[in-house]
């Protein structure tokens, strides 16, 4: 016989200034098998758990259903109480009396109904519940990181310096991301190169991480703890191990206009290419839409020339198959191009540009050794016009979103060329100044009043060429909208930042969200913003919505901390909640008939066949069995399940129907 | 000796131990154990063979160790390569052959399931005359008439479980019918548990039906049961492509997803 405790919470006055909550306890307590039954203010206080313990060790409860506030809130909490006065954890079940009711509907008695209801359908399914105990599985421990910019070699190195393995897999055949691609950062002006090639030289020499470069994620399979992931290494070309990087193929090849992707289109490149002079690893790949080889079928002039026979032709792509513990997702952003805006020219003006781009033309590596010169004819801008918010806050162009920024690295930018063309004139058209962060403010200052930027409350309407200038025509909205007319030799768009290419489908991929832009999701926007709704897989940097580099890094840590500390653990201990096949006496041994209808349903891939067999090792019948380690309690099985032969454990068929039958009998 | 003797002699004397076929009954042809070369004479094959063999083909008491050949009809290849995608066909211990339709009654034994589906491959599956009548029938109704339609046509549903016994693909060790922890369906003949029982056997039928319409024969008080698989069948096909009495490939419609599936009911 059932010997039922009911508690019932007035979440101070959450649930009692709708719900009679004495009468519910009142009510509850005439039903069979609720042997204690009582209403208290705050049950997750101190003092309501130990009403709690007291009332399991004095009654003998077998059973506790807590009518309280939502399960995702306090379970694990009435849960744990409930083990330490000696009650399975699992024989504890909360009846939402607060979101599902009290909340949701007004002071009445329909109201106090509805919530001995809730209550009395949990005490029903409490009397059918079975005592539970935790799975165990073990840990993989081993991180993977997708993305080499700044983010990923932060997540790797952290998760590396606490001595676990990392792989860390880079799309491109060199790590450093955008960051490489920056000129100084603010709000320092130091130079981003300086500050990020140690941390790339030091991801390349750490004993704990594996490098691939030019590599890609092909699938991902299992849990966390236990992820299969395969890595798609695309062929190079060329063998790192025999490559010394001498240079000397590039240096030959003869495709040598190939626009430069890390100098954003300005400069150009050969099809044999390291992509920056601080690339690492330092070895260049043959990119084969632009390889004469690869196009046309003859060339092999790079073959010729290595003195070391490194270049090594049609080599497929080779997939790598690695089991991995966590994932963290670094996979960055990108920046729309100019192309994208039909008021600036569509694209056409050469001297309008992104601000990457002029982030390559103010670094000492870019295509003009960090002097400020226009694309055009190389001549010196001595009039520049920035434009901020070019597409971001513009709910009409699909990014209502503010690109975070863009306001800093305008000022940036201004500031920089300020100091590199002394006669030099500056224009800064923006919506508001967003200097929100550690010395941003300030810095934004300096530039207006130190470097005699001008700033311009207002949009640029249109940009056009006439004779020679670019003709920016906007508005000043601080002096009423007047008319504000500039004759600039160069303009630079802060064009948003938005999802990298590929994220939809990554995202498809791993089983994590994404939101409209297509920015991963995180699994609470405040509270785990380095987490995805999928367990083990974790989330840091730009994917997941435009961030400066103290942001991403600070998220960068946050995420490889979360993976040290689950990797800090000897197992995994998960709820006992996932599916069990069900096994009987022979010579049925289970009433599974091993359809494998199920093995197709799971999306977890947790379906095993297990072959039960005699003592001579015949089998006599192979029917389904559910790896704990992967399943995740959804339950799709159960519901395909044509002879019921499958259960969740917590969630059965047999206390699922107890609670509807109470229901229903009310 | 004709064909279908001469096969039946040679295989019982290669070592199968039993052949499911066909006998002359009273009233057509009727399933027929042969177990011996003298009784192989009895075999027939002819257009009343209807009787859906791939049944028998699940029973403990005739699949043991021993060798057992099928002379199979159209439907009962269906059922064999449907109940072959569902793990349930022990190939080793299995002969199947069939008549050809195209031959002078040619016989022609299958090597292997493989070889089974393609042969299906361009066997189109007949809708029975029963089926198109109450197809014009309904199509003309409302919902509500066709649910009290339906409701009728099972208030006279005794709970025999014919139906459950004659169909190939019924061959769970427990039915859902048999579960009573917790009773999902009524066990007596009533109302509201002959709904359950039906709904839940032709749901359970989605994708694995192979329309031998073996259920609506074995019906003893004429319920069509049959044409509610049938029609499952049809939306299957229109929705995610199935192709009707042929065996599922990669997993059952409603078992799997593939991105050209249509998600035209999700709002």
């Amino acid at each position: 016989m059932s010997k039922i405790g009911v508690f019932i919470c007035h979440c101070g006055e959450n649930i009692s200034a709708t719900v009679d909550c004495q009468r519910v306890a009142e009510e509850l307590s005439k039903v069979d098998g609720v042997a204690y039954s009582i209403d208290y203010k705050y049950m997750c206080s101190d003092p309501g758990q130990t009403l709690i313990k007291q009332a399991i060790k004095e009654h003998n409860l077998t059973g506790v259903v807590i009518g309280s506030c939502s399960p995702r809130m306090h379970e694990l909490t009435f849960r744990k109480t409930c083990a330490e006065a000696g009650l399975n954890p699992y024989m504890c079940e909360i009846a939402n009396l607060r979101e599902h009711c009290s909340w949701v509907h007004e002071k009445g008695e329909a109201t106090t109904e509805k919530a001995i209801s809730l209550v009395k359908m949990l005490v029903e399914k409490v009397k059918k519940d079975h005592p539970l105990t935790s799975i165990q599985v073990p840990i993989t421990k081993k991180a993977l990181v997708i993305g080499g910019g700044i983010a990923g070699i932060q997540a790797s190195l952290d998760i590396a310096n606490c001595g676990h393995q990392v792989i860390l897999i880079e799309k491109d055949p060199s790590i450093g991301g955008h960051m490489s691609q920056l000129s100084e950062t603010f709000p320092t002006l130091d130079c981003s190169q300086c500050i990020l090639t140690p941390r790339m030289v030091e991801v390349a020499q750490h004993p704990n991480i594996t490098l691939y470069t030019y590599a890609e994620l092909d699938s991902v399979d299992g849990s966390i703890g236990n992820f299969h992931v395969t890595i798609r290494l695309k062929a190079k070309s060329v063998d790192p191990k025999k490559c010394t990087g001498c240079g000397t193929c590039s240096s030959k090849c003869p495709q040598k206009k190939i626009p430069s992707e890390f100098n954003a289109g300005l400069g150009t490149r050969t099809a044999i290419y390291v992509p920056f002079p601080q690339a690492v690893p330092n070895k260049p790949v043959i990119d084969k839409e632009h390889c004469n080889y690869y196009q046309k079928g003859k060339c092999q002039l790079c073959k010729k020339v290595c003195p070391t026979d490194a270049i090594e032709f049609d080599k497929p792509d080779e997939l790598l198959k690695e089991d991995v513990g966590a994932i963290v997702v670094t996979t960055g952003f990108n920046v729309l191009k100019t192309d994208f805006f039909p008021e600036y020219g569509y694209g056409k003006y050469k001297d309008v540009i992104t601000g990457l781009q002029f982030e390559r033309l103010a670094s000492a590596s870019g295509p003009t050794l960090g002097e400020i010169r226009r694309p055009s004819d190389g001549q010196i801008p001595k009039k520049i016009v920035f434009v901020a918010c070019a597409g971001s806050r513009d709910p009409a162009k699909g990014i209502p979103y503010c690109s975070k920024i863009c306001c800093m690295y305008t000022a940036k930018h201004a500031m920089l060329y300020q100091h590199k063309v002394h006669d030099g004139e500056s224009y800064v058209f923006y919506m508001d100044v967003r200097a929100g962060g550690k010395n941003y403010e300030e810095f934004v200052r300096r530039a207006i009043e130190e470097d005699g930027v001008k700033y311009v409350r207002g949009r640029v309407a249109r940009v056009y060429e006439k004779d020679g200038k670019l003709i920016v025509k906007g508005a000043d909205t601080l002096l009423g909208g007047a008319p504000v007319e500039i004759e600039a030799d160069m303009v630079v768009l802060a064009t948003a930042g938005v999802s990298n290419n590929g994220a939809e489908q990554l995202a498809q991929k791993m089983h994590i969200s994404y939101d409209s832009y297509k920015f991963f999701a995180e699994a609470h926007p405040k509270l785990r913003p380095v987490e995805t709704n999928t367990a083990g897989i974790f989330l840091a940097g730009a994917c997941q919505a435009p961030k400066d580099i103290p942001d991403t890094v600070s998220g960068a840590s946050g995420a490889a901390v979360k993976v040290a500390g689950l990797f800090s653990q000897s197992m995994l201990v998960r709820e006992p909640l996932i599916a069990v096949v069900n096994r009987c006496a022979p010579p049925l041994f289970s009433t599974c008939v091993g359809c494998f209808m199920c093995e197709t349903a799971c999306p977890y891939h947790a379906i095993e066949h297990e072959e039960i067999k005699n003592r001579n090792g015949d089998v006599i019948k192979t029917v389904a069995k559910v790896n704990p380690g992967l399943c995740q309690g959804c339950g799709t099985c159960v519901a395909f399940c044509r002879s019921k032969s499958i259960d969740i454990q917590g969630y059965t068929n047999e206390e699922m129907y107890a609670e509807v039958v109470s229901l229903l009998n009310n | 000796m004709n064909k279908l003797e001469e096969k039946a002699v040679s295989l019982l004397q290669s070592g199968v131990k039993l052949i499911l076929g066909y006998e002359k009954g009273d009233k057509g042809a009727r399933p027929f154990f042969c177990h011996t070369p003298e009784d192989a004479s009895k075999l027939i094959y002819d257009e009343h063979a209807t009787t859906n063999l791939a049944t028998y083909i699940l029973k403990p008491e005739l699949m043991g160790h021993d060798k057992v050949a099928v002379c199979a009809t159209l439907r009962t290849l269906r059922a064999i390569a449907q109940l072959a995608s569902e793990n349930q066909i022990k190939e080793e211990n299995l002969i199947v052959f069939t008549i050809t339709e195209e031959g002078n009654g040619d016989v022609k034994e299958f090597s292997g399931i493989d070889e089974i589906n393609s042969y299906l491959t361009d066997k189109e599956l007949e809708v029975a005359q029963l089926y198109k009548e109450l197809d014009e029938k309904l199509s003309g109704m409302s919902r509500e008439e066709k649910w009290s339609f339906w409701v009728n046509e099972f208030s006279r549903c005794i709970k025999c479980y014919a139906c459950r016994a004659a169909c190939p693909l019924c061959y769970c060790t427990r039915c859902i019918t048999d579960v009573n922890r917790p009773q999902w369906i009524d066990p007596w003949p009533s109302p509201m548990g002959n709904m359950e029982w039906q709904i839940n056997r032709v749901m359970h039928m989605v994708g694995r039906c192979i329309g031998c319409g073996a259920c609506t024969k074995a019906c003893p008080v004429g319920i069509p049961i049959g044409y509610l698989s049938r029609k499952m069948l049809n939306d299957l096909s229109e929705e995610f492509g199935y192709i009707p009495g042929q065996a599922m490939k990669d997993g059952n419609s409603l078992s799997t997803f593939k991105p050209e599936d249509k998600e035209n009911f999700i709002h």
